[in-house]
């Protein structure tokens, strides 16, 4: 899941000089991930993973780094 | 001057709340005696009536003291963005000749440490009274410019009053509207919160920075403050409209939203519109040299998702003409910028009729203007003008680069994005440009795709192929 993440944030969401140095615990938020950003990184996420990410769980502290992205993510309910 | 509604709100309502930013609030008088103090500490620094003075702080309680200061000194304020990297700074202090630099705490590193002066450090007395005419210039505003270089769009108080005077009477602020800011002061949308609001006695409440990045939070903020009006960007309340909890939290102050710089998706529009049924939606258009010169009031049954929403109707008395043969929107009236800044001189924006031509392209259909993009290369990168001409010129500056294009990828959330094409020298690496990049442009105007090939393309006329390189993107 991290590294279908991580592919889409540095092709589509943010530049970065050398995404392969990107940390998993890395700052995404540092790195420029701004609000449009996470919009489409939920956008992505709910229809890659089949996953509905609640409106109140979109806060910095999930969307830091591609850990807590993880996490976040693999604790949200399954689409049926 | 443009503070004139500002000063007599002042006198009218001294105790009534101006600003409030996190728990920190400025009543009007207070707000007025601590730009007073700026103004007379730019005018002990020698800054004289006319002359631009730069303000190096973020959106905030502070840069407004900044502003007003400047202006109360007769000054023209220029506002820098703190994200750009200190190569752009470096170029627009010294291409608007500023004769401060308005901030807190120390020096920041590239700047000449004559020019800058420590607001907090004004002692509390009152400025020498100075006269304002209405033409001189009340603010420039640098936007990337075809040039290559970052350009100064030069203000006067008259264009920033015409618009901010028509935007209260059509908004119909009172001292009662309580605001939510979250413009940036080098966009043209913060005139409306600093002056429309500030001139009409409302209070202006400053966006919690990180609440962009929650925005359930962001709802449950605007609840809680009972903001009345919110002028911003489409992707902010786009998000809003998506995961704003906004079916959980009732809005029922919200008078108006106001939005601006970009196209509204209307797939999203019809979103935000269904879940707040109360509130009036405005759709505001105009490059920052007219301000806004079109505006809609969304009306909610013609919204069609697959079709763009109008620009509507001619605001602040603009006049609008379309070029028969080009299609251009061009504008002329009281909001039009008064030039473009160069070195400390102004340069005509109008064209040999009169008109700004705007480089837009639009159509009007039963009275209302329509957008359809633009005609020059300029692009639209989440919501900051960018001429690829400014990315070519730092990109031609390297060593290794024989020569380059720029064109725009659209983007589904940023609008669009810089896609750069290179022909490079044998031993030059793409890495080494990257880096170059990343450190002398903003962070909207890197690159999504880098593009090394043998030969770019040219016309028969010797121009690039612009047309041949959009072919290679799509592929």
């Amino acid at each position: 899941m991290k590294e279908k993440l991580k592919a889409f944030i540095f092709s589509e969401l943010i530049y970065h000089e050398d995404p392969a140095a990107f940390g998993d615990g890395d700052d995404l938020l540092e790195a420029g991930l701004d609000s449009m950003g996470i919009m489409r990184l939920i956008m992505f996420a709910e229809k890659e993973f089949g996953v509905t990410l609640p409106d109140t769980e979109i806060e910095p502290d999930n969307v830091q780094s591609l850990n807590a992205l993880e996490n976040w993510i693999k604790q949200a309910p399954q689409n049926l | 001057m443009l503070l004139d509604g500002f000063l007599q709100q002042c006198r009218q309502q001294p105790g009534g709340v101006a600003l409030a930013e996190n728990a920190r609030q400025l009543s009007y008088a207070e707000l007025l005696s601590r730009a007073q103090a700026v103004a007379a500490a730019l005018q002990a620094h020698g800054v004289q009536p006319g002359q631009p003075v730069a303000i190096h702080l973020d959106r905030g309680v502070d840069a407004v003291i900044a502003v007003f200061g400047a202006l109360l000194a007769g000054a023209c304020y220029v506002p820098l963005d703190l994200k750009n990297p200190s190569s752009r700074l470096v170029f627009i202090v010294s291409d608007a000749q500023v004769k401060a630099v308005l901030g807190l705490g120390d020096v920041p590193i590239w700047l000449d440490a004559e020019l800058w002066l420590n607001i907090a450090d004004s002692p509390r007395i009152q400025p020498k009274p100075v006269a304002t005419s209405l033409t001189g210039l009340a603010a420039i505003l640098y936007t990337s410019g075809s040039t290559g270089r970052p350009r100064g769009v030069a203000l006067s108080h008259a264009a920033i009053a015409a618009f901010a005077g028509w935007a209260a009477g059509l908004l119909a602020l009172t001292p009662q509207d309580r605001i939510a800011s979250s413009a940036p002061l080098f966009f043209d949308l913060s005139t409306f919160d600093l002056y429309a609001v500030l001139g009409a006695g409302a209070s202006l409440h400053f966006l919690p920075a990180k609440l962009a990045l929650a925005p359930a939070r962001l709802s449950a903020w605007l609840g809680e403050q009972a903001i009345s009006g919110w002028y911003t960007v489409p992707s902010l309340l786009a998000f809003l409209a998506y995961k704003g909890n906004l079916a959980q939290t009732p809005l029922e102050s919200l008078r108006f939203l106001i939005f601006a710089g970009e196209v509204f998706p209307t797939s999203a529009l019809i979103d935000l519109a269904d879940v707040l049924p109360n509130t009036a939606l405005y759709n505001f258009f105009g490059p920052t040299e007219t301000n806004v010169c079109c505006y809609w009031l969304v009306r909610r049954e013609q919204l069609q998702a697959d079709q763009n929403i109008p620009i509507g109707q001619p605001a602040a008395g603009c006049e609008l003409h379309i070029d028969a043969e080009s299609g251009e929107l061009w504008v002329r009236g009281s909001t039009v910028a008064s030039g473009y800044w160069r070195k400390g001189r102004l340069a005509s924006l109008l064209n040999e009729q009169g008109w700004y031509a705007t480089g837009d392209r639009v159509s009007i259909d039963r009275g209302e203007y329509r957008f359809h993009g633009r005609l020059g290369r300029m692009l639209k990168c989440s919501g900051y003008r960018v001429e690829p001409a400014e990315i070519e010129a730092v990109v031609n500056a390297i060593d290794g680069v024989r020569e380059c294009a720029v064109l725009g990828v659209d983007d589904p959330t940023a609008g669009q994005r810089p896609a750069l094409f290179m022909v490079l020298e044998p031993e030059m690496e793409l890495t080494e440009i990257r880096k170059v990049l990343s450190r002398q442009l903003p962070p909207y105007m890197q690159p999504s795709r880098y593009q090394v090939t043998a030969a770019l393309h040219r016309l028969p006329n010797g121009k690039l192929d612009y047309q041949q390189l959009k072919e290679l993107l799509e592929i």
